[in-house]
């Protein structure tokens, strides 16, 4: 629920409280000042009458009047002091019509005369009638007046909070320097752009620092490792060596040759992860799997793989191109390396799909395992980095790309997606 | 022929002078920044071999420099930052090569070798080895004079064993050579068996020595 709806709501909520409680205090107020009318007005006839009867009887006969909203006699009761007013009911049709009544008892010329005035007030009924009938329009005008209001105020007011949200949306991790949160004319979302601000520093300066040390770690590290690799291909050209030390220096130059490409390789995922390769176009990934078959064409031959291939459409990518040609060739390697001599290789795409199939000497592997740092290594003989296939759905992953593995008549078969 | 190894790592420096002093190069070395442009102030050498992050400055510093004052010694940087970025600033700052640290010294002397070459105008581009002669712009190879039809990449190779001949020459090095990094992704060197076999066959038929030795369990090794 929006925010300004929410609002609106207890708004309302709040207005119907008051209103019904201004309804009853104005009804109130209404009665009270109806009453006092009809008791002047009351009091006024009885005198009237009372001057009447006063002149009426001074030669000693006795009054009786009745009519409906009259009433005067003779009674032994006792003189009251005031006249009493009270409202009664009256049930003549189907509504209870109130009245107002001035009942008194006075001594005229020697004689109690109990006096009974009555007054309809109607219109009573069509004061409750009134007051509900503006409560309501007050409502709705006010409930119209705040959705407009709040449609005004949610394009205006909360304009530069939208603007701040759009940027933090479409902020990227290595762009994050060059977003700026602007002052508004609000307090509040000033305050806010200025903490935003002081966020984006922060994180910026520890994605560079994040950056710069991982990079500098792997660069770090390639270094002690080409001092030993150039010692031990010095040390190879010694003639007085014997086989099993030439063995020995061949194993190590082989495990250094491994670590380097193991370094790269989580060097090359960090910077993934950083978000540090920005696709600049698009990229026919048929066109680089076209590229690497033909420079892998002599172990294809050598291996004497069945390659079949049908590239009927494009299959094209947003994607920076060292990552495209990192994802394919991680791809097709795999099949040819894991494949056995004489076995098939598959490779076809339609527009949203590219799959690569191959035989192996192996069996399924768990897909659970497969897309993990290391996860395929235990199987692997082969001087791999157990990282391919690791990069491979990472590069996948922050792509719009999936990439699914299926075990099928004796095939591995990976298959790329494209995700909308 | 002068060589300029400008090299913080006191070790890989002479690991590097090492190899190519034995392929017949006369090396000179530097540690740093400064003492590297002191040297290339008061000689002319045919190759500077420069690391980029060195003390007191960066080597993409002496690559602008040399280039800026018409130097014709060929630039090789040498670099543990493998970023595609370094690579094109480098070639653009005016290298010629680029190669990422860790690397065979083999690799690093054949493309010296390649760089001399090509930066040699006026004078013979022709590498011989006893009766065999190659050109390496025409990519033709000749054994007394008569041609002999080589592959592309049986040309590679064998214009890689010269270079580094005498040297014994592991199967990753030869393999990360003529067919690049990429061809570990496909995980193995025995093909390298089957070229190197055509490419004997083929010299030998052509009335050249066998001058390609099999180091058992190692690789190869070409010489006399």
């Amino acid at each position: 629920m929006r925010l300004l709806t929410k609002t609106t709501l207890y708004f309302l909520l709040a207005m119907m409280v008051l209103l019904t409680i201004a309804g009853f205090l104005l009804f109130g107020q209404f009665n009270k000042q109806l009453n006092e009318r009809a008791d002047k007005e009351l009091m006024y006839e009885e005198l009237q009458w009372v001057n009447y009867l006063e002149a009426s009887t001074f030669n000693g006969s006795r009054f009786l009047l009745q009519t409906p909203e009259l009433l005067i006699y003779p009674t032994d009761k006792a003189v009251t002091q005031f006249p009493q007013l009270s409202t009664t009911y009256s049930n003549k049709s189907n509504a209870q019509i109130p009245f107002r009544e001035l009942n008194d008892v006075v001594n005229i010329n020697g004689t109690g005369y109990q006096i009974v005035i009555r007054k309809s007030q109607e219109q009573k009924l069509a004061l409750v009638t009134n007051i509900i009938t503006i409560v309501l329009l007050v409502f709705v005008g006010l409930l119209i007046a705040i959705l407009i209001f709040n449609w005004i105020i949610s394009k205006r007011l909360w304009k530069p909070f939208q603007n701040s949200l759009s940027k933090i949306r479409n902020m990227g991790l290595p762009q994050v320097a060059t977003v700026h949160f602007e002052q508004t004319g609000t307090k509040e979302f000033t305050e806010l752009n200025a903490s935003l601000n002081t966020m984006v520093t922060k994180i910026h300066s520890d994605y560079e620092t994040m950056k710069q040390f991982t990079e500098d770690a792997a660069h770090e590290m390639q270094t002690p490792l080409a001092v030993a690799q150039t010692k031990l291909e010095l040390l190879l050209q010694d003639s007085n060596l014997t086989s099993p030390q030439t063995e020995a220096i061949v194993q190590a130059t082989t495990a250094l040759n491994r670590l380097s490409k193991l370094n790269q390789s989580l060097l090359l995922l960090a910077k993934i992860e950083n978000q540090q390769y920005e696709a600049t176009g698009k990229i026919n990934l048929v066109e680089i799997a076209q590229k690497y078959l033909r420079l892998f064409d002599e172990i294809i031959k050598e291996k004497k793989l069945s390659l079949e291939t049908n590239f009927s459409e494009s299959f094209e990518v947003k994607l920076h191109p060292f990552l495209a040609d990192s994802l394919v060739s991680n791809l097709i390697g795999n099949a040819i390396k894991y494949n056995v001599d004489g076995g098939r290789l598959i490779i076809k795409n339609d527009l949203n799909k590219f799959w690569i199939d191959n035989t192996s000497a192996a069996g399924a592997i768990n897909p659970q395992m497969l897309f993990k740092r290391f996860g395929s290594l235990s199987q692997t003989k082969n001087n791999s980095t157990g990282l391919g296939l690791a990069i491979v759905k990472r590069i996948a992953d922050t792509h719009q790309l999936s990439i699914s593995y299926r075990f099928e008549n004796a095939m591995h078969s990976f298959c790329l997606r494209k995700e909308e | 022929m002068k060589i300029l190894i400008i090299e913080d790592e006191q070790e890989l420096q002479q690991s590097i002078q090492k190899y190519l002093a034995y392929q017949g190069f006369i090396c000179e070395t530097a540690t740093d920044y400064l003492k590297g442009l002191e040297k290339l102030d008061q000689y002319d050498y045919d190759c500077v071999v420069v690391d980029i992050n060195l003390p007191n400055g960066s080597g993409l510093e002496i690559v602008k420099i040399l280039r800026e004052i018409g130097s014709k010694s060929g630039i090789i940087i040498i670099s543990a930052r493998n970023a595609l970025e370094d690579k094109l600033k480098g070639l653009e700052l005016g290298s010629d090569d680029y190669l990422t640290k860790p690397f065979h010294l083999s690799e690093l002397n054949a493309r010296i070798h390649a760089i001399v070459r090509r930066r040699n105008f006026g004078g013979n581009k022709i590498i011989s080895f006893n009766e065999i002669a190659l050109n390496p712009e025409a990519q033709l190879v000749s054994v007394e004079g008569k041609p002999v039809e080589l592959t592309e990449k049986e040309y590679q190779l064998l214009e890689y064993f010269i270079a580094n001949r005498g040297r014994v020459l592991t199967k990753a090095a030869i393999a990360a050579h003529v067919w690049g990094d990429e061809y570990e992704k496909v995980g193995q060197y025995d093909f390298i068996y089957t070229h190197i076999k055509n490419l004997r066959k083929k010299m030998m038929e052509a009335g050249a020595g066998d001058y390609v030795k099999t180091v058992h369990g190692i690789g190869y090794r070409f010489n006399d």
